[in-house]
């Protein structure tokens, strides 16, 4: 056990997603898959995509760029879906594409500074920055990417008046 | 670590077992409540319950459970052994009941992780007061020639002990009983029965324990005297055999094989005991002897001693009960079960890949051989489901029986004649469902017990002639299970109801009162705060924490639907969905997405024309078909998807009834009907309106399942 967390220890799954590259710590994914078919849930956020069948498991897949207010993209055969599992939530993320597997040591890892990237939300799951080389990757708190608390906070106001509607 | 997770398992293992060991009893019991007495095979196997939680509670240090059980296994051993008559039927399963109540209370405090502090003294006094009474009853008056019979029948049988070997030791033991114990004798056959596991052979004097009672006090008198052959050590014999607060003292003499084989010669005792016993009992007992003693000539060490028919001693040997019970039935962990549901539910799904391959639709092949085999793994597959499904799937006999035990209680605490009836008892419903619903029914059967069936008087009051009865029904029907309460009673007074919640302003100004309906008011009784009104709960009754009724239901999915007429009863009809299923469906497209829906709530599919329509200048449709007319709700703007079709004439009309209201939902296509598995939609997504879960089809892709119910509102 031991072991294995000093063999997952400061490494990060990165992939591309617009212009920049992120870092998600690799003891959060699963696995990655190659994209598959989506079912598509009605009135759910633009950024939830939908269901796939993770070989009999259903699970909920996000599209990252939507997520992070950037352009949609088309999916292609490069389009490749991180499995995480966050306090055994288990959620897809659609990705346009994978980088590597890298190691960052915890010495070039950055508390996160206010990007100037013109999206400040952005900052809400990005909670450091890590150097490989001359390159920059924003490091996800996939907690705060699934469930953030304008989500939850929007949940409950819709919720509110269904169950009112209910009891009527 | 790895200990406690032992003795965490063992409590487990204790809890479980005991809990249905309880059950069962409680079955038992209420089955004959009203019969005049327990027939044998119960008394057997509520002595064998009792034996049994007793040795399992002892080993798991919690006395006063220990010490309650005990209590009533000497009761039934009593029963069980005398055939007494005259026993108070109704006071005995009272007295079963608070003895189960008692240790299932204990039980759920050991549960929750607290310690088991209840005190038994107070039941076990009651009970020994009872059995002294039903003694005095029988004692004198028609036991005596029973036992004597019996006397004649016992010492005739003989029981072959275990191989001895020379490692063998011999001892005499001297008991010496409190003065003023009740049962000495049965005292003393529960020493001999913990002895005989590990004797090689025993004997012991006065021999006639059981069938003779006033050996108690000869016992108490002269001592009770064992000759005991064994490979085990005198320290050994001395922690089997402790003094308590029936013994006052134990004495153990080691001796040898000769003195053994004198028996009780040497001691001096004896002859005065047998100066006690009747002739009959002398000269079975010299019999007795006579055959022992040729036997211990043939085979040194092979004794034979006096001992109870063949027939009992076997139904008392120590592990019977429980290993029958183990044939019968194994404890699996619930994970497991869903594990292998969900491979089930693939195999299902990769059946239909398999055989609905587009593969095997080129033209010209030759298939019949595949649609053969094929037809057979189908049946294959169908018959595993159904196991599947029956494993996970418990009847709700058990939370029945229960409330049969508290319509019981509650009818006699408040005098009333209540007959209790079960319907559908073993329709089966998940085992998460049963867990759930049984408080709210609980609360619903004392309800009705309490404050919808009348009182005697009240009754004939009424001119109703029939007697007091309450109904416990249940069915699957349209993919939910329906269990309802019935009684006979008095009904809900509509007006009392009316009066309280305008006083609470629940009433809406706009509309008039009579246009509530009956179903409307009734609904008012399971709001929170009215349930409190003394006025109701006086008069008709029910509202006494309907609200958590009702919550609890809704954590489940479920509804409480109430139905009423006054002066004649009511009926209170729980509507649970059926959450884990393998259920038929009818499979549609709408756009790109597929829906299932499940095929007992699809009335028909009609194709429509354009003049079929009717619409409403707010955008409302409706569709006339045969006259009637039915409201529409198209799948695709309902949930805002692309590409779905507009022109009422190219998709397909599905008539949906859930509950005699009818929708018509409009969809593309119609795809087929199919066995799919119900998965729940997951937890992250939030819930969306009209779905209730999801499935995978053959080609692997989700479909979302449709719930009628929930778009009719």
């Amino acid at each position: 056990m031991s072991e294995q967390h000093d063999t997952q220890k400061d490494k990060y799954v990165t992939f591309k997603s617009g212009n920049e590259y992120f870092g998600l710590k690799i003891e959060y994914v699963n696995e990655i898959i190659v994209f598959q078919e989506i079912t598509a849930i009605p009135e759910s956020e633009d950024y939830i995509k939908g269901l796939i069948n993770l070989r009999g498991k259903i699970i909920p897949v996000i599209d990252v760029r939507i997520r992070f207010k950037q352009e949609p993209f088309e999916y292609n055969d490069r389009t490749c879906i991180i499995v995480i599992n966050v306090k055994s939530t288990v959620v897809g993320l659609i990705v346009e594409k994978i980088a590597e597997v890298a190691e960052i040591p915890e010495e070039n890892v950055l508390p996160s500074p206010t990007l100037g990237h013109g999206d400040n939300s952005q900052n809400q799951y990005v909670y450091a920055i890590g150097k490989v080389g001359d390159n920059v990757k924003l490091l996800l708190d996939p907690d705060k990417l699934i469930n953030d608390e304008d989500l939850s906070a929007m949940e409950q106001a819709q919720e509110a008046p269904e169950e009112g509607e209910e009891e009527l | 670590m790895a200990e406690e997770f032992n003795t965490d398992g063992m409590l487990d293992m204790y809890l479980y077992e005991n809990g249905q060991l309880l059950e069962r009893l409680q079955e038992i019991v209420l089955e004959q409540k009203d019969e005049e007495c327990f027939d044998e095979e119960s008394i057997n196997e509520i002595f064998r319950t009792m034996h049994t939680i007793k040795g399992s509670s002892g080993i798991m240090m919690f006395d006063d459970i220990t010490a309650a059980a005990h209590k009533l296994e000497d009761v039934f051993f009593y029963l069980r052994e005398s055939h007494p008559k005259n026993v108070p039927h109704l006071e005995l399963v009272e007295h079963v009941l608070e003895v189960a109540d008692f240790i299932t209370g204990e039980m759920e405090k050991i549960e929750n992780g607290e310690t088991a502090d209840g005190d038994s003294s107070e039941i076990i006094e009651k009970i020994d007061k009872f059995l002294n009474t039903i003694k005095k009853e029988n004692g004198d008056a028609g036991a005596d020639g029973e036992e004597k019979k019996n006397v004649h029948v016992e010492p005739k049988q003989f029981y072959i002990a275990p191989m001895a070997t020379s490692d063998s030791h011999f001892y005499k033991i001297y008991l010496t009983y409190s003065p003023g114990i009740e049962l000495a004798n049965v005292h003393a056959y529960k020493t001999v029965y913990a002895l005989k596991g590990i004797a090689e052979d025993i004997l012991y004097s006065p021999e006639d324990i059981i069938s003779n009672e006033h050996s108690a006090e000869e016992i108490l008198e002269n001592g009770f005297k064992i000759l005991l052959q064994t490979q085990s050590t005198e320290a050994e014999l001395k922690k089997m055999i402790q003094t308590g607060y029936e013994l006052e003292k134990v004495e153990i003499y080691p001796c040898s094989a000769k003195d053994y084989q004198q028996g009780f010669e040497g001691i001096g005792s004896e002859i005065r005991i047998d100066l006690d016993s009747s002739v009959e009992e002398i000269t079975a007992k010299a019999k007795q002897q006579e055959k022992a003693e040729p036997k211990k000539e043939m085979a040194p060490g092979d004794f034979v001693i006096a001992s109870k028919e063949p027939g009992k001693s076997r139904k008392l040997a120590k592990d019977k009960p429980k290993k029958s019970e183990k044939a019968a039935f194994i404890s699996v962990d619930v994970s497991k079960m869903d594990m292998l549901m969900d491979l089930i539910g693939e195999l299902v799904i990769s059946e239909s890949v398999v055989l609905q391959n587009q593969d095997l639709k080129v033209p010209g092949l030759k298939l019949d051989n595949f649609n053969k085999a094929a037809a057979q793994m189908a049946k294959i597959s169908t018959d595993l489901q159904n196991v599947i499904m029956s494993m996970r799937m418990v009847p709700l006999t058990n939370t029945f029986q229960k409330m049969n035990r508290i319509v019981f209680d509650v009818s006699r605490k408040l005098g009333k004649d209540i007959e209790f009836e079960m319907i559908g008892e073993t329709t089966e419903v998940d085992k998460n469902i049963i867990e759930h619903i049984s408080d709210p029914l609980m609360h619903l059967v004392r309800n009705s017990v309490d404050h919808g069936v009348e009182t005697k008087e009240e009754r004939e009051a009424a001119g109703k002639k029939e007697k007091g009865k309450v109904t416990l029904s249940a069915k699957t029907e349209s993919g939910k299970v329906w269990i309802g309460v019935t009684d006979n009673g008095r009904g809900l007074e509509r007006d009392k109801i009316m009066a309280k919640a305008r006083k609470q302003g629940l009433l809406d100004p706009s509309r008039a009162e009579s246009s509530y309906t009956d179903k409307e008011v009734y609904q008012f009784i399971t709001l929170p705060g009215f349930s409190t009104n003394e006025q109701v709960t006086e008069y008709s009754g029910r509202g006494v924490g309907m609200d958590v009724v009702v919550s609890n239901l809704q954590s489940i999915g479920g509804a409480l639907e109430i139905e009423s007429t006054p002066g004649e009863g009511s009926t209170m009809l729980l509507k649970i969905p059926l959450t884990l299923a393998i259920i038929d469906g009818v499979v549609m497209e709408v756009g790109n997405s597929s829906f299932v829906m499940e095929t007992g709530v699809v009335k028909e599919f009609v194709s429509v024309n354009e003049d079929m329509m009717v619409r409403e200048p707010n955008g409302k449709e409706h569709v006339m078909i045969r006259g009637e007319c039915y409201p529409v709700l198209r799948l695709g703007d309902w949930y805002h998807l692309d590409g779905y079709k507009t022109n009422v004439e190219e998709g397909m009309m599905v008539i949906t009834e859930v509950e005699k209201k009818n929708i018509c939902i409009f969809v593309d296509r119609l795809v087929g009907k199919q066995e799919i598995v119900v998965k729940p939609i997951p937890g992250y997504i939030r819930k969306v309106k009209g779905l209730t879960g999801c499935t995978q089809l053959g080609d692997g892709s989700i479909a979302l399942i449709l719930d009628a119910a929930g778009m009719i509102e």
